[in-house]
């Protein structure tokens, strides 16, 4: 977890990020690819609506006995082969696999994308235990090289960034010549890559599914690097959340009737690995020994509370990438992990409801969000619950709370409300001064930032109403 | 059919016009149009900002007031959703409230819903003439399926020519208390919408909720655009030309 | 206390867990995991010339290249056919399960092993093939090792028209009856390897290979 808490400056982030006209580019167009392509590919599962109703539902089946289906996962996994770890938090991840890495002699760990170790800020934990940690995931080794920047969508990671950008980027850290095209850029990211993977001692994943049937991971990859990553090194580490359990083979292909489609429009990802167990016997590939840090980070706080839903999540970034306000605004002014929606309900529940006040409240409650999520969690009421939780622990700032109080007051006595309105109308109206509206309005600073306050008629509804009823 | 209009604090104050036009169009379909006089505020600003005591509160005097009509009609999905939906979930620890909420709901319907599913309005009094635009209000769209309804309402007036914008089914950024805590973002979020309805060409950008109408012409005319006429699906559907 | 022990216990606090639940809880998982249950599927003409059909078009659409021939004996001429007409060297990596093929008829030097970084070429067979997307399911094992479909730039596929089945449930389906259990990797393959990191457009070639050859053995 980022002890800077870059959530608490969501609204300056944001600001920022308005202004930002590279950012605003490319928000601009990788709206349409995202949106308009998932439109599209869901219309070829037939019953889309039935399948995400299927995905809620053994979701839901293994959060309800979450113990049972983790201990079973174990018991798996463990018969072939595999060592099951368990994290508490980001620093416990990160001792786990510096004593893997000591264990097995690790100088250089490739890595395919795992949010998980974002949350545990693991690379710089390698980097001083003496390993060399090397991002494999195009987006992801981009931000390496560039400071090890945060990135700013789960899947899309570098989607804030422009072509020009990575040019230089490239030129700067490989000493190549600077390249123009992206295919040219891929291909140098390819080649610098490709020597890492080769001598790598150990690959590091995420984990998209942990399948309790058979003691399996399932990575969703489209680069190829999620494969080389496990398949060449000599040890596997899989790090990956306690709610990324589910049942079946069979759930897992309901479930990618739902991933790739919400994700990126595709109607499957380039590469699904199913993989079981160590290197068999006689096998020329594979890794020695495989290791999974099961983790908790705040997850298991959320079992049984009304916030249970959010551990449905299957992180497909659908929700992100219909939010009118990610789209506006991108990731990195959601200050952790995860933005967007999803964001706004796992940053306060798992960093702290008081590090990311802000988050819950940016949000129109569209319900784009809930409408596109494949597996049907009601964003915008947990975001409204979390509301209701800085409220109920005083989290607000004082003069909002009284004036809710005040306004609900008088809203309930209807003579007051009565003449407080008559008052304000004409007030308004005055300040309109014959215009249809008012370019600046003192009590709603905020609003008049972008856009003016439509004049009222000068009377209210209730009195002119009230008048007519005379006889 | 007895009808009890809840006439939205937004109407109220910012545009009673809609309010009477509401008015008109119940009675076209032979309503009885019943005004609860000391009605103020449905509490949905509240409740979305997580204060569940002022929301319980106003949810229940709402209650009180409009408990008993046949139906109750409001020219906004989000005031209709909140009442029909919300109220259940506000006073859910109150069993005896719970139940009169979730009666109440079952009356409560949007108006072009209610005018086009219910009261089986057969002809517009207007005769509106132009083009138009229509944003479709999320909660209207998306908790109660306004779509169709306020279209099948436009085609019965011939010279309305309806044009529709890209993006029509995307949030204009109001959001509620959203517009005034995160102003430069809604505004951004605005802009867009405006973008999008004037690229149709249209002379007037028309909706069912007067909180979006409000972010979009606040939005329009900051723009220095004085002329695009932004109205409520209520008095489009009423205006003598 | 063990941090499993830690985090199970807080699970298991959080939802009431007591000896009665447990049981039942175990009872319900048990019945979860036999009974295998399918989620909603779309629709896939299973008849065998349409799942033929299926699996060529989402493979075409997905920037794979197809070609048919009847027999597996018959491919290292297709094999070499290809390659030529790419101006690839006729050389490559193949699956020991491949090498009773008659490759070096054909022109081909092709080496019955895993894959080596200098590999140009690799070809495999597949377990089975999924129509619904234009997929290739395959089992790694010692005589069809991981590496051939992944370091070289251009994989080729061998896939005989009766292992086309619908959907990835019929594959996983397949894997129990006839393996017993999952091998360490399988991999489902649609395509070349594609990346989309930079500016959102779809670049062919990220890591694995550039392209992807399907030969259909439409008698086999």
């Amino acid at each position: 977890m980022s002890t800077d808490f870059r959530a608490r400056r969501f609204k300056a982030n944001s600001e920022a990020a308005l202004a930002n006209p590279v950012l605003q580019a490319n928000m601009k167009m990788a709206k349409g690819k995202f949106v308009d392509k998932r439109a599209i590919s869901i219309k070829e599962i037939d019953d889309f609506e039935g399948t995400r109703e299927a995905a809620k539902a053994l979701r839901n089946q293994v959060i309800e006995n979450l113990d049972l289906w983790l201990e079973m996962f174990e018991e798996t996994a463990t018969a072939r082969g595999a060592t099951v770890l368990w994290a508490k938090d980001g620093a416990e991840i990160c001792r786990h696999v510096a004593d893997i890495g000591r264990k097995h002699s690790v100088k250089k760990a490739v890595k395919s994308k795992s949010m998980l170790s974002e949350e545990a800020g693991l690379n710089l934990a390698l980097a001083a235990a003496g390993i060399q940690p090397v991002e494999t995931d195009l987006g992801e080794y981009i931000l390496q090289i560039n400071d090890n920047e945060a990135p700013s969508h789960i899947i899309a990671p570098v989607i804030h960034k422009s072509l020009d950008e990575v040019a230089d980027l490239f030129e700067k850290t490989h000493h190549t010549p600077r390249k123009t095209e992206i295919p040219a850029l891929t291909r140098e990211a390819r080649e610098v890559l490709r020597s890492h993977f080769l001598s790598a001692d150990m690959g590091i994943s995420g984990g998209n599914f942990l399948v309790a049937e058979t003691g399996s991971v399932a990575l969703v990859t489209n680069e190829g690097n999620g494969r080389m990553v496990t398949t060449l090194p000599r040890v596997h580490v899989v790090i990956t959340g306690i709610e990324k359990v589910i049942p079946t083979l069979e759930d897992l292909s309901t479930l990618m009737r739902l991933l790739p489609r919400s994700a990126t429009g595709q109607s499957i990802s380039n590469y699904v690995s199913v993989l079981t167990g160590t290197k068999a016997a006689g096998e020329l590939d594979g890794p020695e020994h495989l290791y999974f840090i099961l983790v908790d980070n705040g997850r298991a706080d959320v079992v049984g509370s009304e916030f249970q839903d959010m551990l449905r999540c299957i992180r497909c970034g659908a929700c992100m990438n219909h939010c009118p306000v990610y789209q506006t605004i991108g990731g990195h002014a959601y200050g952790w992990v995860y933005p967007g929606p999803m964001g706004s309900v796992l940053t306060p529940l798992y960093t702290g409801i008081e590090n990311a006040i802000d988050l819950p409240h940016a949000a129109t409650l569209c319900n784009q969000c809930g409408v596109v999520c494949p597996v049907k969690i009601p964003l915008p009421e947990l975001l409204r619950k979390l509301r209701e939780k800085q409220v109920e622990k005083h989290l607000r700032p004082w003069f909002e709370r009284i004036a809710f109080r005040v306004w609900a007051w008088m809203a309930s006595c209807p003579t007051l409300y009565g003449i407080g309105t008559w008052f304000a109308v004409r007030y308004l109206k005055w300040l309109a001064g014959g215009k249809q509206s008012i370019p600046v309005l003192g009590a709603a600073p905020e609003w008049t930032k972008g856009r003016n306050f439509p004049a009222p008629e000068g009377k209210t509804f209730r009195e002119l109403y009230a008048r007519r009823q005379k006889p | 059919m007895r009808v009890a209009l809840f006439v939205t604090c937004l109407v109220d104050l910012m545009r009673p016009r809609i309010g009477f036009a509401a008015i008109e169009l119940l009675e076209a379909a032979g309503c009885e149009v019943i005004v609860p006089p000391a009605q103020t505020c449905c509490g949905q600003p509240a409740w979305n900002s997580g204060d569940k005591v002022s929301a319980a509160r106003l949810a229940k005097k709402v209650i009180a007031e409009f408990e008993g009509f046949e139906y109750v009609v409001a020219p906004s999905g989000s005031c209709a959703d909140h009442i029909r939906t919300e109220y259940p979930a506000i006073l859910a620890d109150e069993p005896a409230w719970h139940a009169r909420a979730v009666a109440l709901g079952s009356h409560v319907y949007e108006l072009t819903d209610f005018l086009v599913n219910v009261a089986k309005l057969a002809k517009v009094p207007g005769n509106f003439a132009g083009s138009i635009t229509y944003h479709d209000s999320c909660t209207g769209l998306r908790s109660l399926g306004i779509k169709a309804q306020p279209r099948a309402l436009l085609a019965k007036l011939p010279g309305v020519e309806l044009k529709e914008m890209n993006g029509a089914e995307e949030c204009c950024g109001f959001g509620g208390t959203f517009s005034v805590k995160f102003g430069e973002v809604s505004a951004a979020i605005a802009e867009r919408k405006c973008n999008n309805a004037c690229a149709t060409g249209a002379a007037a950008i028309v909706g069912g909720d007067l909180g979006c109408l409000l972010n979009i012409e606040g939005k329009l005319r900051r723009q220095g655009d004085e002329q695009t006429r932004v109205l409520h699906i209520a008095e489009v559907l009423t205006e003598k030309q | 206390m063990s941090t499993r022990a830690d985090i199970l216990g807080r699970v298991r606090a959080k939802l009431n867990r007591n000896p009665d639940n447990a049981a039942t809880g175990r009872a319900a998982i048990e019945a979860t995991l036999a009974a295998r249950q399918q989620g909603p599927r779309p629709a896939v003409d299973t008849q065998k010339s349409a799942l033929a059909g299926r699996l060529i078009e989402k493979s075409l659409a997905y920037s794979s290249t197809v070609d048919q021939v009847a027999t597996a004996a018959e491919a290292p001429a297709a094999v070499a056919r290809y390659l030529a007409g790419l101006n690839l060297p006729l050389k490559a990596v193949v699956w020991p399960a491949l090498a009773r093929l008659d490759w070096s008829g054909s022109g081909l030097v092709a080496e019955a092993r895993g894959a080596q970084d200098a590999d140009l070429v690799g070809i495999t067979g597949c377990f089975c093939a999924i129509a619904e997307t234009g997929t290739l399911m395959l089992c790694g094992s010692p005589e069809s090792p991981a590496t051939v479909s992944l370091l070289p730039e251009t994989h080729i596929a061998l896939v005989p028209a009766s292992r086309i089945v619908a959907g990835m449930e019929e594959g996983f389906a397949l894997v129990r009856a006839e393996l017993g259990q999952l091998p360490r990797a399988v991999n489902f393959i649609s395509g070349p390897s594609r990346t989309g990191d930079i500016e959102q457009t779809i670049v062919l070639g990220a890591h694995g290979p550039y392209r992807v050859h399907l030969i259909l053995l439409t008698a086999e």
